[in-house]
């Protein structure tokens, strides 16, 4: 199941709309049994660490970390947050 | 004789920061024609720019930012009312700040840089509100103010919190000084919003700054300092000029544009 994350706005950057974000994926998204959830940054602007860290923290408890996949993206800030939270959790 | 006054020109502006040619006609003791004469040769010259529209134009050091308003405004012992342009009094104001950001591209700043640009002032601005709610000490919000002069584009977020310090040694025993809470606050996974896992927003800025050449990072939080980046320093000592100890948090980015 591949989740837009440009639904939730093209700059993404707080703890609090991150929990938002990750209570409606949770809520409105049913991903079938063992099916991953793919989350695409096309088309968003800037992404901070303090979101993605709250919807990764969120959907890996749901879900389980093995089924959520960050699909590839250029954008930078979506690199440099995915690997400061690596860093974090490394 | 003339060289001698545009001299002058530039030792005023120093000192007081832009200045209007009203202001710099009693300081230099000239015509009013004979300093705009002297003003549009050094603006000419890459001296001076030009900041405002008439009838509020001033006269700035080139390639100095010049962020007095917000010095004025954090450095004060009380302050009873925001200036609404400058202040984000809540997070969705200091959000809704971050769109516009995407026309500093028209400045000159390179389109790959504005998604780190954008995410890291949104790290800083939104760490004003995470560790400031009910701990303000007058006035809530965040100061955000963007200028583009000397090829860089400078970034100036400041807070009338309760500052690093404090924020950490609620949830860190044993933190010793000022210096000790900001260089731990940059370098190490730690919050002072406990239970809570998080703490990495600062890290991520600085590794933004140190990601390119010719950026600079400088925050100054109580007696605390720290910079990072080729343009650190810079940053460092346009804070210095004005603060050696700041109660809340002033932090400055500088940005290469072009």
């Amino acid at each position: 199941m591949k989740i837009k994350l440009v639904k939730f706005g093209e700059i993404l950057t707080s703890r609090e709309a991150g929990r938002e974000a990750a209570l409606a994926i949770r809520a409105y998204q049913k991903p079938s049994r063992d099916e991953s959830i793919e989350l695409d940054f096309d088309g968003v602007l800037a992404v901070g660490p303090s979101w993605l860290g709250e919807v990764l923290k969120s959907l890996n408890t749901e879900y389980g970390k093995a089924r959520v996949i960050c699909l590839p993206s250029d954008n930078r800030s979506v690199i440099e947050s995915l690997n400061i939270l690596n860093a974090e959790e490394g | 004789m003339k060289t001698d006054t545009r001299v002058r020109i530039k030792k005023a502006i120093e000192k007081k920061g832009p200045q209007k040619p009203s202001e710099l006609v009693p300081i230099l003791g000239i015509s009013a024609q004979a300093l705009h004469r002297q003003l549009k040769l050094m603006v000419g010259q890459g001296v001076l720019v030009i900041q405002g529209k008439p009838p509020k134009t001033s006269y700035a050091l080139a390639g100095v930012a010049d962020f007095s308003e917000a010095f004025e405004w954090l450095g004060k012992k009380i302050v009873q009312k925001n200036p609404k342009d400058k202040v984000c009094e809540t997070r969705d104001v200091l959000i809704a700040r971050l769109s516009p950001l995407k026309n500093l591209v028209r400045e000159g700043l390179n389109p790959d840089d504005l998604p780190l640009l954008i995410s890291t002032v949104g790290e800083i601005g939104n760490n004003s509100f995470d560790h400031n709610l009910g701990q303000w000490r007058d006035v809530p919000g965040c100061w955000l103010e963007v200028q583009a002069t000397g090829n860089h584009l400078w970034v100036c977020l400041a807070d009338r919190g309760q500052g690093i310090y404090s924020s950490l040694s609620k949830a860190n025993d044993g933190i010793e000084s000022e210096q000790a809470a900001i260089e731990m606050a940059f370098e190490k996974f730690v919050s002072g919003r406990t239970p809570e896992k998080r703490g990495n927003g600062l890290k991520f800025v600085k590794r933004a700054i140190l990601g390119e050449a010719d950026r600079g990072i400088a925050c100054i939080s109580g007696s605390g300092t720290i910079q990072y980046g080729s343009w650190g320093r810079e940053c460092e000592s346009v804070l210095k000029k004005r603060f050696a100890r700041v109660a809340g948090t002033i932090t400055l980015m500088a940005w290469r544009l072009g």
